[in-house]
């Protein structure tokens, strides 16, 4: 099954291949053991007065152990109910999923939903320490990881300060240090900076990736944007409404650390285009 | 500066109404057991001070406060409860509306026949005061919380016990504390009814006293110090409102 590759398109001396048809299995010439989540036919469906709606028809997904994978693709997808199963925040029609997380059993998956939803009476070190908190972490350990954290993500100094207090990209940053906290392998974001401006946005982006590179996190990634999607991934899944379904599937092969140069790359732009037109 | 001001303002118009009232008393002549001026008012409760005003005053505290507590965590409790069961809101949700909306002053004589002269009369209407609007906001409350931060509590994998203390009960106290005021209110109404009913204590009984022997000036001092608790109850809740929910965006 593994030597089963699909032609691969090479676009003109561009370092993007694009795969089809992989709503079925994606075969990777990579070890098992570096494989970290198995989709295999996971799909929803519930009723709404009687008539069978399909939120996600039945989908393969492999991830690998430190890989970054975006989901993009029109409102009505799929790709947050896919991202909510995984999270145990949505139960599954049917389907199977394989989180392998070595010998940590029974982990939480870090969660970063599209609004932060801290706590607006705990400070943000008592936000990141809340994890920890209710896992009776000891309050020194804790404390000292979420001070890092909070160093990590750029919020030094603000320890203190309540969520109102802060601007949305900083709560945001709260956020995801709280996801972090209790170190899970596996980060889950859901439209994490949907609602941040542009500005914003880019800065977080990058300083997700120098996040990711220091961590080590397997990272799956929901996104509207195209530009987002192409910039930070390893992988770009494109999924299509109605049903939702994976329906392309994109290697990045731009050179890492991404940065400034990368957005001036033509196999950036060229990307984008290819995402573009899968979306429309 | 501000606050001062304000305070200045206050005991002003108080100061006014005051004076009003006295000239009021005094020119028109009116006697004291109709309207007694705010000196012989003065005197009044100057006299009772020197007997037994403050027992009186201390016993309504005591039944006040403790029928208040029970009340409260009965409240609460109840709320959390039916918040968290759907099917035991459907069935006694008619029932509460129909307990809550009875008037229960009316029924205070019957209390009073069904649990005796005694204290345990006075907490029951207390505390069927103080109930219904403490669990309603609680159930209000625990039932408007954000529903992300119920995803929250599902990806961290929190026990009830942990939901509850850590993100419900925090996210419904301002809710809550809507319920404190509305049961403070009803609390210091229900303990002066009580003791007007029944026994030989309280401001309420003061009250009942000072009608029958006609000492107008004492009814009015009662009446005053009365108004007084329930000021004090109320600036003590908001006090510690304003405390445990500083967190809260100023509106």
């Amino acid at each position: 099954m593994q030597d089963a590759l699909p032609p691969k398109l090479v676009c003109k001396g561009l370092n993007v291949s694009v795969r089809q048809e992989l709503s079925r299995l994606w075969p990777r010439p990579l070890g098992a053991n570096r494989r970290m989540i198995t989709i295999r036919g996971v799909h929803k469906d519930f009723s709404i007065d009687g008539a069978k709606v399909t939120a996600l028809s039945p989908t393969d997904l492999d991830v690998r152990r430190g890989e970054f994978v975006s989901i993009i693709g029109p409102s009505g997808c799929g790709k947050s109910t896919l991202l909510r199963i995984l999270a145990g925040l949505e139960t599954a029609s049917g389907g199977s999923i394989d989180v392998d997380d070595g010998d940590r059993a029974r982990q939480r998956v870090g969660f970063v939903f599209q609004e932060p939803v801290l706590l607006p009476w705990l400070s943000a070190l008592e936000n990141v320490r809340f994890p920890l908190d209710t896992a009776r972490v000891a309050r020194t350990e804790a404390d000292s990881r979420a001070l890092d954290l909070l160093k990590l993500v750029g919020l030094t100094g603000f320890e203190a300060a309540l969520p109102r207090a802060l601007s949305g990209g900083m709560r945001q940053r709260v956020s995801i240090a709280r996801a972090l906290s209790y170190d899970p392998s596996l980060l889950l974001m859901d439209e994490p900076f949907g609602a941040l401006d542009l500005i914003t946005r880019d800065r977080l982006n990058d300083e997700l990736l120098s996040i990711w590179s220091q961590t080590k996190k397997t990272i799956l990634f929901v996104t509207h944007s195209v530009e987002e999607a192409a910039y930070l991934s390893d992988r770009v899944v494109v999924m299509s409404p109605r049903p939702g379904r994976i329906k392309t599937v994109y290697d990045v092969n731009l050179p890492r650390p991404r940065g400034e140069r990368t957005k001036l790359d033509p196999a950036f732009h060229q990307l984008m285009a290819d995402l573009r037109r899968d979306l429309q | 500066m501000k606050g001062f001001w304000r305070v200045l303002e206050t005991t002003f118009a108080i100061a006014a109404i005051v004076v009003a009232w006295d000239l009021y008393t005094r020119y028109c002549d009116i006697p004291d057991f109709l309207l007694p001026s705010p000196v012989s008012v003065w005197n009044a409760l100057v006299e009772a001070a020197k007997g037994q005003l403050f027992d009186h005053l201390l016993y309504t505290i005591t039944i006040l406060v403790s029928g208040y507590v029970v009340g409260v965590v009965l409240g609460i409790a109840s709320g959390l409860v039916l918040a968290k069961s759907a099917r035991l809101e459907r069935w006694l949700s008619g029932p509460i509306l129909f307990l809550q909306t009875a008037p229960k002053i009316a029924l205070a004589p019957l209390f009073v026949i069904w649990f005796g002269l005694g204290i345990t009369s006075k907490l029951i209407l207390i505390v069927s005061l103080v109930f219904f609007p403490v669990l309603i906001a609680t159930l209000v409350g625990i039932r408007s919380v954000d529903k992300r931060l119920h995803d929250l509590a599902q990806v961290l994998h929190l026990s009830l016990w942990q939901r509850f203390r850590r993100i419900e009960f925090p996210s419904a106290l301002p809710e809550i504390f809507i319920g404190l005021r509305v049961g403070a209110v009803q609390a210091v109404v229900g303990a002066i009814l009580a003791e007007w009913m029944a026994g030989k204590q309280g401001l309420g009984y003061l009250m009942t006293f000072a009608t029958a022997t006609y000492k107008t000036p004492l009814l009015f001092g009662a009446v005053i110090v009365t108004a007084l608790l329930g000021i004090a109850v109320y600036q003590i809740i908001d006090f510690v409102e304003r405390r445990l929910l500083s967190w809260r965006e100023q509106p």
